[in-house]
């Protein structure tokens, strides 16, 4: 059991400062940019990491990474924190996955730029009439010698407007075979009959529905065997659920996307600790010192502790549900301004509690619905699977 | 502006593991629910006190030059963790907390009465602490009030000792826990100023903090016990010819009573480590464990009864006691109202870090 600081060395101390001086440059603190993960970082500030290896920076200098530890990637998250940018976007969730199932050809021509992160990827499993049971997707994928043909269509492909490849869940055979008929390719989204819509969500943010027209794409795309695919995306789904995370090191328990919510979480206590620290009643007392704006955010500030100390996947629904229930506290707590978004005179901290209001009930459904991940965890608990 | 970075490791020690083990085939044995049940109302059994006297548990977090082996705050939250598991009817977490105090005031140089700190250290008298006098005018509840010789309380800017020489009366409660009022104004008790001025001050809040991971350790235990016997009816109770683990409606609240297992656990454990190591650094996390193992305590154990249906609410069965200890041990320290006043120090704190960040940081104009 250790939580002692981390006695930072020269060389990390340098890190810290090259990384600082080059956000700085680079950009001004933004509420307004911590939508989850629907913003990413500026390319100047991509660009920058890029040439660097920090996109992925636990990677080997020779794989596209900077062979630093898990210190320098806890300074990236807390300095992205500290400067109010999304991150950068990188591809972990996929890396593992090509190494281990991709095409020598995939491995040769894309691995390397998904690597250093000047290529990016968005995941193409969700579709209009399937979300978190995907294996009733129904994108079909029809094989012709070398090359595939795709015809369908995917829902929140977050990202699909930027991103250079689509990891894409496909049927390859009867559907009524559920997912003993799926194959996973790697699309390239450049392709003719490939198009990205925007969906514009609460909030602001913005996620795509793409469409999968005749788009005809080589052997050299598919990703492990054909109807392999459940098993192929099995471990980039655990990744992103924040499955087997190690409670050892400087890295927080609470796994990938649960962490990620509970730093929006603060941001959100912070915006409303700035409010009550601006604003007076009508005796000229700072709000701070109101026992009831006290009582909320004294119960925001436990909820939080709470989700730092959720481990593994306990983190996403706790913190996405943490996340919804204060944002309504502190939008009651500082109301009638609590409900002023970005740009409106007299908004709260840039409007940041309203507009994380707007945004928590999408982190309860992305990802993975908290219904789903309870399931996960009861059968960890040794439940029996749901009737 | 710098960036700092902690550890953030919860891993138990082998030595540690070895003792929750010990631990854990010591209570199951010798506290099984048939004893907890003959220990009320009172809510003790006097055999397994001298159980736990001997095996050492009394002074196995007294620091050693006090005559104690020299362990610490994670040795007693694992302590705590299993009496919890157990419902143990022991005096031991408020007890071992009013030692540690007084291991504390006698280094100062506390002369305490003759022979006072042997007898409770070898257990032949039990000590306790008023947790919320700091707050409270007058008589108060005080936890293992009824089985205490000295109760230590901060009063007016003095850490004192409240002495009596009978035992008070229990206070009947549906936990059967054995809270007493205890005065010290009262012509049967006597006091001893041990302590005064900011240091005092200090102390207390140091034993406060101690009280609350402490309890907090024995929640955690309640919690672990409610979802292991929920959990077991689940998959054993059948009902329209399915298990009812099978249930969304069911599966979901037993992997909520987990989440709350766990995040109180891990907050207990945390907020001793660095109490015990840094005391300075985010004083309110006793509290927030306290805070959050009290309030997960009283959802998850109302959820393992609704798990029960029917049978949840009769008086015979396991869980409907630990629903009962559950209210009993957590709100006798004075529930989460004061703890959420201590964690909004931590508001102060960070609006302070707040001005720190706006003067390092513009903002882009939105």
């Amino acid at each position: 059991m250790d939580f002692s600081e981390v006695e930072l060395t020269a060389e990390q101390q340098a890190f810290e400062k090259e990384l600082r001086d080059l956000l700085d440059t680079n950009w001004t603190p933004d509420y307004a940019h911590i939508s989850l993960d629907h913003d990413r970082a500026p390319d100047a500030v991509r660009t920058g990491m890029v040439e660097r290896g920090w996109i992925h920076p636990h990677f080997a200098p020779d794989a596209g990474g900077a062979g630093l530890g898990e210190i320098e990637q806890q300074i990236i998250s807390s300095l992205f924190e500290e400067f109010y940018m999304a991150s950068p976007g990188g591809n972990d969730l996929l890396i593992p996955t090509l190494d281990k199932h991709g095409s020598e050809w995939l491995k040769a021509n894309v691995l390397p730029g998904l690597r250093t992160g000047e290529l990016s990827t968005c995941l193409g499993y969700s579709e209009p009439d399937s979300g978190s049971d995907m294996a009733a997707a129904k994108t079909r994928a029809v094989r012709d010698g070398d090359m595939w043909t795709i015809n369908g269509q995917k829902m929140w492909t977050t990202g699909a407007h930027h991103a250079d490849y689509v990891f894409l869940l496909a049927r390859t055979g009867p559907i009524e075979e559920k997912h003993r008929t799926l194959t996973m390719f790697l699309v390239p989204m450049n392709l003719p009959g490939v198009q990205a819509t925007p969906i514009w969500i609460l909030g602001g943010g913005r996620t795509n529905v793409t469409f999968y027209t005749d788009v005809e794409v080589s052997d050299d795309y598919r990703i492990g065997g054909v109807n392999d695919g459940w098993s192929v995306m099995s471990t980039p789904l655990a990744t992103e659920h924040g499955a087997g995370v190690v409670t050892e090191g400087v890295t927080p328990v609470n796994g990938s996307m649960g962490q990620s919510f509970s730093r929006t979480f603060a941001k959100l206590i912070d915006g409303a600790i700035d409010w009550a620290a601006s604003r007076k009643d009508a005796e000229g007392r700072s709000r701070l010192e109101d026992p009831l704006v006290r009582m909320a955010l004294a119960e925001a500030m436990l909820d939080l502790e709470m989700c730092w100390n959720a481990a593994g996947e306990l983190g996403k629904p706790m913190a996405a549900e943490a996340l919804a229930t204060n944002a309504d506290r502190l939008a009651d707590m500082a109301a009638p301004e609590g409900i002023l978004d970005f740009g409106v005179d007299g908004k709260i901290a840039a409007g940041i509690i309203a507009s994380q209001r707007l945004h928590s009930p999408g982190t309860a459904i992305y990802g993975g619905t908290t219904e789903i991940y309870r399931n996960n965890l009861a059968r960890r608990l040794g439940l029996p699977r749901p009737y | 502006m710098t960036t700092t970075l902690r550890r953030n490791d919860y891993t138990l020690s082998d030595e540690q593991d070895q003792l929750v083990a010990m631990l854990r085939s010591l209570f199951s044995e010798k506290s099984p629910i048939s004893v907890v049940r003959d220990a009320e109302p009172l809510g003790f059994d006097a055999q397994l006190w001298a159980t736990v006297r001997d095996n050492g548990l009394l002074t196995i977090s007294v620091p050693a030059e006090a005559g104690g082996d020299g362990g610490g705050l994670i040795e007693l939250v694992l302590t705590g963790i299993e009496i919890g598991r157990t419902a143990a009817p022991v005096p031991l977490l408020d007890h071992v907390v009013a030692l540690r105090t007084l291991a504390r005031l006698k280094d100062e140089g506390v002369e305490l009465a003759e022979g006072s700190w042997e007898s409770a250290l070898a257990g032949e008298t039990i000590l306790s602490l008023a947790p919320i006098s700091s707050w409270e005018l007058g008589a108060e509840l005080v936890p293992s009030g009824a089985l205490a010789k000295s109760v230590l309380a901060f009063k007016d800017g003095s850490v004192i000792l409240m002495t009596r020489e009978g035992l008070a009366e229990q206070a009947p409660n549906e936990g059967c826990t054995p809270v007493a009022w205890w005065d010290p104004t009262d012509a049967s008790v006597s006091v001893t100023t041990l302590l005064s001025g900011d240091q005092a001050a200090e102390l207390w809040e140091l034993t406060r903090r101690e009280w609350r991971i402490a309890t907090a350790a024995s929640l955690v235990g309640i919690l672990a016990m409610a979802g292991e016997i929920a959990r077991a009816y689940s998959v054993e109770r059948q009902a329209f010819g399915v298990r009812i683990a099978q249930f969304q409606a069911i599966s979901h609240d037993l992997v909520d009573m987990h989440m709350d297992e766990l995040t109180s656990r891990n907050m207990t454990l945390k907020a001793a480590w660095l109490t015990e190591h840094e005391p300075d650094f985010r004083p309110e996390l006793a509290a927030m464990a306290m805070a959050q193992a009290t309030r997960s305590v009283l959802r998850s154990t109302a959820k393992a009864v609704h798990v029960h249906g029917g049978m949840g609410i009769t008086l015979e069965a396991d869980i409907s006691l630990f629903y009962r200890k559950a209210a009993a041990w957590a709100l006798v320290g004075g529930g989460t109202r004061r703890d959420l006043e201590e964690i909004s120090k931590a508001v102060d704190r960070r609006a302070i870090e707040r001005t720190r960040w706006h003067e390092t940081h513009e903002l882009a104009k939105r």
